[in-house]
């Protein structure tokens, strides 16, 4: 059982890269802003001649690749399907930028920096290789309160990156009423 | 989005926002303690950390560690009770330790009694922490099924954000 005795830090608490994923559900936001006033604080209103980052807040939006929602026509049908495969890219490529916009609202809001990385792909193992990238030392993600069953069925984002992510995950759950 | 700013200014009226970090005798969780000091409480300059530190260390009761009653159980009653009392005392004075040499006073330490999945989660209602962190033994699927996993468990029924801290797998 030894202890690494690590070298205090000089200056003020590390440097943490903090990466949230977020999507259009109301939990991601509400993870993102919990983080934003726990980890982030002191940006609030606060002594503008202390610009000191606390950290480097990362904002990844996993987006679905386009398999996922073309049901493939067999036959001639196939023809059809391109323009309807660029639409559908399109929609789906705004949607991710209305994400991520709102999410970077949400950060200048609380005069906290932040970049945003959109992935493509299936969202719990992106998110976990987008983490693992960037060196991440917190990965934060909301998480719907699914029950336990329905976990199983439509799979969780927040579980999966529980069990797999190689750094500390933080899972904020939504408010329960009455708080 | 008004219930945030009705939390921010709650907080900021009320004090500390609470952060409590479940510690048993494994490894893993006295690292998820060390990161938790590490990242959240180091010695900033001017400004202190944000958090209010209890840290639980979940005695598990004597019969559970025995499991079923044989003919020699009640002899050896005594002898496990008063093991896991130094084991957790154990525990406490090297959290303590810990905290010390991160320099960070206003920390509160509880031993309960108990199952640590059911000793985190009333911890975390009887502070009203904002925060639970635990460490995880990092067991793949089966033996989480097996074993249960304290980490799981408090992912899903604590009423707070968890934080589940790993040791990085030796990769490289």
């Amino acid at each position: 059982m030894e202890e690494s005795k690590e070298p205090v830090a000089t200056e003020c608490r590390e440097k943490m890269t903090v990466v949230v994923a977020v999507d259009e559900s109301e939990g991601s936001l509400y993870a993102l802003s919990w983080a934003l006033d726990n980890l982030f604080p002191a940006a609030v209103g606060g002594a503008p001649n202390k610009p000191q980052p606390l950290g480097r807040l990362v904002l990844v939006h996993a987006q679905q690749p386009l398999q996922h929602l073309i049901m493939h026509p067999v036959g001639p049908a196939a023809y059809a399907t391109s323009s309807v495969i660029d639409s559908v890219k399109k929609a789906q490529d705004q949607n991710s930028r209305d994400v991520v916009e709102r999410a970077k609202g949400i950060c200048r809001r609380r005069l906290v920096e932040a970049e945003a990385v959109i992935v493509i792909g299936d969202p719990k193992e992106t998110i976990c290789q987008a983490a693992e990238q960037m060196q991440t030392d917190l990965l934060v993600v909301g998480s719907r309160g699914l029950s336990k069953i329905r976990r199983a069925i439509l799979g969780s984002v927040s579980d999966y990156c529980a069990h797999h992510a190689n750094c500390p995950v933080l899972i904020v759950k939504p408010p329960k009423g009455g708080h | 989005m008004a219930a945030e700013a009705e939390d921010a200014a709650a907080a900021s009226v009320v004090g500390k926002s609470v952060m409590v970090v479940g510690i048993d005798d494994s490894e893993h969780s006295f690292y998820a303690l060390q990161w938790t000091l590490l990242h959240f409480f180091s010695p900033a300059a001017g400004s202190s950390s944000p958090f209010k530190l209890v840290v639980v260390s979940a005695k598990p009761t004597p019969t559970s560690v025995i499991g079923l009653a044989g003919p020699g159980a009640a002899d050896v009653l005594p002898f496990v009770e008063s093991d896991l009392r130094k084991i957790s005392l154990r525990v406490i004075e090297k959290a303590k330790e810990m905290c010390t040499s991160h320099s960070v006073a206003d920390v509160e330490f509880e031993v309960v009694e108990g199952d640590a999945r059911n000793v985190l989660c009333e911890a975390v209602e009887k502070h009203h922490a904002e925060i639970l962190v635990v460490g995880s033994h990092g067991y793949g699927a089966i033996k989480r099924a097996v074993l249960g996993s304290v980490s799981d468990y408090c992912a899903h029924h604590a009423h707070c954000t968890v934080m589940i801290v790993k040791k990085p797998k030796p990769k490289h």
